[in-house]
């Protein structure tokens, strides 16, 4: 075997690429493993993981600087001085906003498997059906049951933390022992039980934080510092689990430095023959021969590989036949809901930091609830004291004051929608011919807004919540909003869609291509639509399946 | 652990939106596991297109500044601001991450509050008692407030004029942005210096950094101190 041919080429190291790779050389394939940026190795490179907060130079807060290097990270919570290091250089590599798109980025080893919210929610039978139901965009070409079975494969393995509730719209999973709500949640819970008869439900979130040993893992130590890599393996992460996995089979090679942004493609064999890869440290291009390519360079950038690959016959790019590839741009739009003060539990206090906090699933427009929007939206947050940053009336300096900042405050609940946005085909990306990256390379244009549908969703959304915590007895409550543009709720998917008919989706029911079958895109890119749950595990499962039936195909 | 900026202490209304913000940023990131928070964007509702150059503290203004922390903070039987040491802090937080009009805030606002002493109790603030000192901060901790109860119609007034001027094609006129009272500035830094110094984790709260656990529901009786970190 030539150095530069393997039997399966990975782009992408984050949470698809991870699955992929681990999949695919489990299954006997050579891999290659590409990634556009450089190594971050378990543990070793957790630079701040096991720093004090006194030891970061400014406490956790990002320079004038960096503010302006990276105006989007600065967006909103994403700038963190622990976790600067993990985005994207935003000058080396720009896009178009044509309009308002919020794009977090993570060019590194891990992608952002090091950086994601771990919240790990199944599809329901529901949301596969409901395209078709509604007659939104294209129907699934995939139903509940045939991802189910890889909802097990990915859960067993990931790790999900979990408790079982037995609903129908979400369904339940393969559990490791859940985080548990706090006090006064669970209150909250027992009080919107009550006065919604059932049909509403606040419970511990799930998540892919391991409350126990797994897999060599030794799990979660309730320190709530995820996002700056975690040296005791308690959430999934390429570098925690799907990389070590991989790497156990002796056929991974992982190329780090390496822009994936051409498909070779065979006209006469209507396949695709490996990558053109551009080396970021010596900015020379080079060539990988592979029997199968799979795409998981995150949603938008998988699409825009495809845009850059086969222009020879299909201008648009490969996968651009039907006219799809770049459109149906989705995200879950959120930074919305209501918050307030409950009373009577000044006697109660918590110990350990929850990775999670509650989650509230879907209910609108589920049984006998009907609204003058399509589909739902689900909520998550917490109840916590306050901290020394809150505000203290009566005292504003001195020794009374600094003692009352030394203890807790008072309890407080708060949390945001998250709701499903539609396919929309006006909703695109498309290549920015007249910019250019760092590396000559074409820029990606955004041109996607949220549309009427999700406007409307989004007042429901805060009076839902406002009459929930009102009805659970929380005080004072008021609702809020926060800045969001489509990207922002870092859950972008729908680029590269799949469907039944080559003639309306890029991809078919197995994540192929249609217009070059050996070439899989198994991130959000595929998804028809977006429902209201996280999407990461569902796209663990499809990339696992689709490495199943690749494999089985070869 | 929570970074902090200097728009929240105040009480006006906009600036106590602002901190709702930030606890509600705060739930947020515990659902999404990110414990550190720095939501600049949403606090601020802007970002400065302008960075200055740093102004040079000297060492009289880095003890001026211990001893305004102090004040705010005093050592009682847990260590005060002065051991934190809060003035150093407090130029690195000015010098690598306020812009360049907030750092000028803050140096003329070392002079202003020593004006404001001699005015007060006709001695410098580094010569006054340590009760001159703190009737002298109850006083501007007063004023801040109610300055910054002017925010809201200030911000109100520049947004309606980057409108007016947009609509008549001047596109590239950028409203003046707030700037906060010198002493908010202080104050907050003092608090977020202390509470994320080893001297306030460790000596004023409970110190806990691998819980390794949880305990969801505890019993907590007044006078027991938050765990650092569940800040």
């Amino acid at each position: 075997m030539a150095d530069n041919t393997f039997d399966a080429i990975v782009v992408g190291s984050g949470i698809s690429g991870g699955w992929a790779a681990k999949e695919l050389c489990e299954k006997g394939l050579t891999v290659l493993l590409l990634e556009r940026g450089g190594p971050y190795e378990h543990i070793k490179d957790y630079k701040t993981a096991t720093k004090e907060i006194w030891e970061l130079p400014h406490r956790g807060s990002t320079t004038d600087e960096q503010k302006k290097k990276y105006p989007v990270i600065h967006r909103g919570w994403a700038a963190q001085e622990q976790v600067m290091d993990a985005w994207a250089n935003e000058e080396d590599c720009p896009y178009t906003e044509v309009k308002p798109f919020t794009w977090w980025r993570s060019y590194r080893f891990g992608g952002r498997s090091i950086l994601w919210g771990r919240q790990s929610y199944r599809w329901s039978p529901m949301d596969f059906v409901a395209n078709e139901k509604d007659g939104i965009a294209i129907p699934w070409p995939v139903n509940y049951e045939e991802i189910a079975p890889w909802y097990d494969h990915v859960e067993k393995f990931a790790g999900i933390s979990g408790s079982k509730q037995g609903l129908a719209h979400l369904p339940d999973g393969q559990f490791l022992p859940a985080f548990e709500l706090n006090i006064v949640e669970k209150d909250v819970a027992a009080r919107i039980k009550e006065k919604y008869k059932g049909d509403r439900h606040l419970f511990i979130g799930r998540v892919a934080n391991i409350t126990v040993p797994h897999n060599e893992r030794p799990g979660c130590q309730y320190r709530s510092r995820c996002w700056e890599g975690c040296p005791f393996g308690g959430y999934f992460s390429t570098q925690s689990s799907t990389y070590p996995a991989a790497m156990k089979t002796g056929k991974l090679t992982v190329r780090p430095y390496s822009i994936a942004h051409r498909v070779l493609y065979d006209k006469d064999k209507k396949k695709a023959t490996g990558v053109e890869v551009m080396d970021t440290e010596n900015n020379q291009t080079y060539t990988f021969k592979s029997k199968i390519v799979f795409l998981c360079a995150s949603s938008l950038n998988s699409a825009w590989i495809l845009m850059n690959s086969a222009t020879d016959v299909w201008p648009d790019g490969l996968g651009s036949s039907s006219g799809e590839l770049g459109h149906n741009v989705m995200d879950h739009h959120y930074n919305i809901g209501a918050e307030g003060e409950i009373e009577g539990y000044e006697d109660k206090y918590y110990f350990g930091k929850r990775p999670t906090g509650f989650y509230i699933p879907r209910f609108a427009n589920i049984g006998s609830d009907k609204r003058d929007f399509l589909r739902g939206y689900g909520y998550q947050g917490s109840a916590s004291r306050s901290g020394w940053n809150r505000e203290i009336a009566e005292l504003n300096i001195g020794k009374d004051f600094k003692d009352q900042l030394c203890e807790p405050g008072e309890w407080r609940i708060g949390a945001t929608g998250f709701g499903e946005t539609l396919p929309n085909h006006e909703n695109r990306i498309y290549l920015d011919k007249t910019k250019k990256d760092k590396w000559g390379l074409p820029v990606l244009a955004m041109d996607a807004e949220l549309k009427e549908n999700e406007i409307k969703m989004r007042k429901d959304i805060v009076a839902d919540l406002i009459a929930m915590f009102e009805a659970a007895g929380v005080k004072n409550v008021r609702p809020w909003e926060t800045y969001y543009s489509i990207g922002q709720g870092i859950h972008e998917m729908g680029t590269a869609r799949m469907g039944s008919d080559p003639k309306t989706s890029v991809l078919n029911k197995w994540n192929q291509v249609w217009d070059a079958p050996n070439v899989f895109v198994t991130d959000g890119a595929f998804m028809t639509s977006s429902a209201c749950q996280n999407p990461s595990l569902t796209y663990m499962a499809f990339t696992a399946r689709a490495a199943d039936y690749a494999v089985k195909n070869l | 652990m929570t970074v902090t900026h200097h728009w929240q202490l105040t009480t006006d209304t906009r600036q106590l939106n602002i901190m709702d913000r930030r606890e509600l940023i705060k739930m947020i990131a515990l659902a999404t596991g990110t414990a550190f928070v720095g939501g600049e964007f949403f606090l601020s509702g802007c970002k400065n297109p302008e960075a200055g150059t740093s102004m040079e503290f000297t060492q009289d203004d880095i003890a001026f500044l211990d001893e305004v922390g102090e004040t705010i903070l005093p050592k009682t039987n847990t260590p005060g601001a002065k051991d934190a040491k809060i003035g150093e802090f407090m130029r690195t937080m000015v010098n690598d991450c306020y812009t360049a009009s907030d750092q000028k805030a803050f140096h003329t606002g070392i002079a202003k509050l020593n004006d404001e002493c001699n005015k007060m109790h006709s001695t410098s603030f580094m010569k006054a008692t340590p009760e001159q000192r703190k009737s002298l901060l109850v006083k501007l901790d007063s004023e801040a407030k109610e300055y910054a109860g002017k925010r809201p119609a200030f911000d109100a007034e520049q947004i309606k004029r980057e409108k007016e001027e947009h609509e008549k094609g001047n596109s590239g006129f950028q409203r003046e942005k707030w700037t906060a009272h010198y002493f908010s500035m202080m104050k907050q830094l003092t608090i977020s210096g202390y509470f994320t110094s080893e001297e306030g984790r460790k000596g004023a709260l409970r110190y806990t950094p691998v819980p390794g656990k949880i305990d969801a529901d505890l019993p907590y009786k007044k006078g027991d101190r938050a765990f650092a970190g569940l800040d």
